[in-house]
């Protein structure tokens, strides 16, 4: 997958305007923050904390949830809403500003700066069903959860390698499957 | 240019013949969210209660706030200690704790808590100890916060609350740290949600530090390795093991490696993650690792980690 | 990693002044005002039931001063009986030294203990203002105030014992106390206040040290009832040198030490003769009218012993030391007092949980 850098639209209709800056002394507002999306977080999944956040993004991002211009919630917003740590939600954006989809703009927040490719939820539904389709031909045809992951991994290396993919895509850390954003 | 919240050396506290805590050096730095975890009678309130200026040493010292000595008017002004059980007068409405906090303090931020009270739900004029448990836990927080402190110190706040007050309560400290720049150390015996909350690690185990780091540095130094159980011994000799489990076959390793050395042959390695590693540390009391020197007190081989 | 870190801010460092004092005034206020009330309350109650039973005892006394002019007129034993029997239950004034000590165990002793009981005090000392400051900026305070209203008490008080007082009362045969009576003597002066301040103190460091509330009154009150045995028979006597005389007439109004017999210069007994002497020289049998307790009374001892070459001496205190031994009680008293407030500061600021 590319990475569009296109032209960055005014942050206009999605941001939230409020004004306030993520320092100051305040008591926390709830409600929304002004973002096209909030996070969520699956305390038992496994995956770390900052990772999940990252991958709700790009997530967003494909499906187009946040386009070019739009704001990220404040880190204030989502702490006070997961109760998880401030360095956590810091070092997820700073991971997304160097993957290259966010810029932090002092005082008034992050804001998407690329997309991923849009794929359409029709077409996720399709590659869904085909994939868990080749899913059950392996499992048919005796490989285990480990061989089907060990498959998938070097058919998809082929497949980047084929394509001339540049290796700007870094890998993220952990387990092979984790390593396609 | 980061300053340590608390710095403690060789500190230890008794009570009659008993040590509560014993040979404490550390070194927290700021702007984190430090958990001093451990069992019940581990230390975790003596040593807040040092912090704090509550008790006095019994040996070595502690400082706090970049080299203020703890309990002096310099400490007390920038540390906000909420105890165990939230203490508040129990007779006195919500609008006369925060006069006597305003009276007690050089700072306080009135319009502050008054916001913050309304937000809640908590009535000014009603006695605290008319309050349910979440929200006293919510007004002690609140004469905490408005006193506008560099260090927060709840010392097992949410012991007493239903999740969502837990929930509530731990997601207004991490608000204030993230708004105000508040350090926080806060004592817990609940480890399930250490990741989510915590990024520096203190683990005490009857009354001596076992483990203190910031949690990155901590799970990238330490793998679980799993193997053939009887490979398990002589590799127990070379590696830093801090907790073995063994089956009939098959055995896991908890070791602790300053490298990215690939795992032996016929052993896979994997991540630890930080509820598995303080876990394994608590059911070893005689592990430790601990930065600087190493003292050598342990049954199991000290390391210095970085 | 990004942490966030605090700004330095060296404007806030450097001038790290305490908390000003005043801010406790609200702050022992708010906390110890159903005290102060109930101490006003309990006072405010007393004042008025000795106030009523003030004007029976002086309309009493005037009486019967009027009906004794000619000491021998018919209406004057009535009316010596009669005041002799107004309010009798607060003629020995023991019901009243209650007083000074309910006031200071159930006013010094919750100061501290409470805090300690309930953990408040791990809310309260971890507030800027510091613990020791805190604990001094209420213990005096309220001492003062306590002081001032037992001081206050105290004139009514010295009111009501007047008429036993009056200089006139000897003339009529009206009871005749000394103000060193052990029940009055520290209702009136200075030494209602003194006692109560002492009680407070004793309160507030027992709190410090017991950390319960019941307990610490108890100990109060226990503790200053030693200290009043103490200080009534042992070192009140003792203020200045007695007084010794061999005069048999010493004043009803003296506080009598001791007495003792000499024949001859040696020491021959003290207190009550043996009875082998008593039936050499007083044969008839106990000699004359009975004084209180039932022993005759000394002068009329003497008057069998006094021909045969005894001599008797009496240890005594005069009455015109009253204010002197009101000051010199009043002196210790406060000093007491501070100590003990010093005290309890002091280990407040050494040790706490």
């Amino acid at each position: 997958m590319n990475i569009d850098k296109g032209t960055i639209r005014e942050p206009g209709a999605a941001a939230s305007g409020s004004g306030d800056s993520e320092n100051g002394p305040q008591p926390g507002r709830k409600g929304g923050s002004g973002s096209p999306i909030e996070f969520r977080l699956d305390a038992a999944s496994g995956v770390p904390t900052y990772l999940q956040l990252v991958h709700q993004v790009e997530h967003a991002l494909r499906l187009g949830y946040l386009t070019l211009g739009d704001q990220l919630p404040k880190v204030r917003d989502v702490v006070a809403a997961l109760a998880i740590n401030p360095n956590t939600v810091l070092k997820a954006y700073k991971e997304l500003e160097t993957k290259g989809l966010t810029a932090g703009r002092p005082g008034q927040g992050t804001f998407i700066q690329a997309t991923l490719s849009q794929v359409a939820l029709p077409e996720l539904a399709g590659l869904r069903k085909a994939l868990l389709g080749w899913l059950a031909a392996a499992d048919a045809a005796g490989l285990d959860q480990d061989g089907m992951v060990a498959l998938f991994t070097s058919a998809l290396q082929d497949f980047l390698n084929r394509r001339g993919g540049s290796a700007a895509r870094r890998g993220t850390a952990g387990g092979g499957t984790e390593g396609v954003a | 240019m980061s300053m340590n919240v608390i710095e403690a050396d060789g500190l230890g506290k008794r009570y009659g013949g008993t040590w509560a805590l014993r040979d404490c050096s550390l070194a927290v730095p700021a702007g984190h969210v430090a958990a001093l975890v451990g069992p019940n009678g581990a230390g975790k309130t003596t040593l807040l209660n040092l912090a704090a200026g509550l008790a006095a040493p019994s040996a070595g010292g502690v400082t706090v706030l970049d080299g203020r000595p703890a309990g002096s008017v310099a400490a007390l002004d920038g540390i906000a200690f909420v105890a165990q059980d939230t203490p508040l007068y129990k007779n006195l409405p919500a609008r006369d704790m925060l006069h006597l906090t305003r009276n007690l303090n050089r700072r306080f931020d009135q319009q502050y808590a008054e916001i913050r009270l309304g937000e809640l739900g908590i009535p000014l004029k009603r006695k605290a100890g008319k309050l349910s448990g979440g929200q006293q836990a919510q007004l002690a927080l609140t004469l905490a916060l408005a006193r506008r402190p560099r260090l927060l110190v709840p010392d097992e706040p949410v012991a007493m609350l239903d999740p969502v007050a837990r929930h509530d309560f731990m997601a207004s400290v991490l608000t204030a740290m993230a708004a105000d720049g508040v350090s926080v150390v806060l004592s817990s015996h609940v480890l399930a949600e250490l990741e989510r909350v915590a990024d520096y690690l203190i683990l005490l185990s009857r009354g001596r530090v076992q483990l203190a780091g910031e949690v990155d540095d901590l799970l990238a130094s330490h793998r679980m390795l799993t193997g053939p159980a009887a490979e398990a011994d002589q590799y127990a000799e070379r590696l830093s093991v801090v907790h073995a489990r063994r089956g009939q076959a098959q055995a896991h390793l908890l070791v602790r490696t300053t490298s990215d050395d690939p795992a032996p042959p016929g052993w896979e390695a994997h991540p630890v993650g930080l509820e598995e590693l303080a876990l394994a540390y608590l059911r070893e009391p005689g592990a430790a690792a601990l930065p600087g020197p190493a003292r050598g007190r342990n049954n199991q081989q000290t390391e210095v980690t970085k | 990693m990004t942490a966030m870190t605090v700004p330095a801010d060296p404007k806030e460092d450097t001038s790290l002044r305490s908390v000003p004092w005043q801010r406790m005034g609200w702050v022992t206020w708010r906390q110890h005002r159903a005290s102060l009330a109930g101490v006003a309350v309990f006072l405010g109650a007393l004042a008025v039931a000795l106030w009523l039973a003030g004007r029976q005892l002086h309309s009493a006394h005037t009486a019967a001063i009027a009906a004794c002019h000619p000491a021998s007129s018919l209406a004057c034993p009535g009316m010596v009986i009669a005041f002799d029997g107004t309010n009798g239950f607060l003629a020995n004034g023991f019901i009243l030294q209650a007083v000074p000590v309910l006031i200071g165990a159930f006013a010094g002793a919750p100061v501290l203990a409470r805090e300690l009981e309930t953990g408040t005090f791990r809310y309260a000392w971890t507030q800027g203002f510091g613990r020791w400051r805190w604990t001094l900026a209420k213990l005096v305070p309220l001492g003062v105030v306590l002081a001032a209203a037992a001081g206050a008490f105290s004139l009514l008080l010295n009111w009501y014992y007047q008429p036993y007082f009056d200089a006139g009362n000897q003339a009529v045969s009206l009871t005749e106390l000394t103000p060193f009576s052990p029940g009055l003597f520290d209702l009136r002066g200075i030494g209602f206040a003194a006692w109560t301040l002492a009680a407070f103190a004793i309160g507030a460091l027992a709190g410090m040290l017991i950390r319960r509330v019941v307990p610490a009154i108890v100990a109060t009150l226990a503790a200053y009832v030693a200290l009043a045995f103490a200080a009534g028979g042992w070192l009140r006597p003792a203020y200045m040198t007695p007084a010794v005389t061999s005069n048999l007439n010493v004043p009803g109004s003296a506080w009598i030490l001791s007495q003792w017999w000499t024949k001859g210069g040696k020491f021959a007994f003290a207190g009550w003769p043996s009875q082998s002497l008593l039936n050499r020289f007083c044969p008839t049998g106990p000699p004359g009218p009975v004084g209180p307790g039932g022993k005759p009374k000394a002068v009329s001892l003497a008057g069998c012993l006094t021909p045969h070459g005894y001599t008797q001496w009496t240890s005594y205190q005069p009455a015109s030391r009253f204010w002197s031994f009101q000051w010199i009680e009043g002196g210790w008293l406060l000093a007491l007092s501070a100590l003990l407030i010093a005290a309890t500061v002091w280990l407040v600021r050494r040790r706490a949980a």
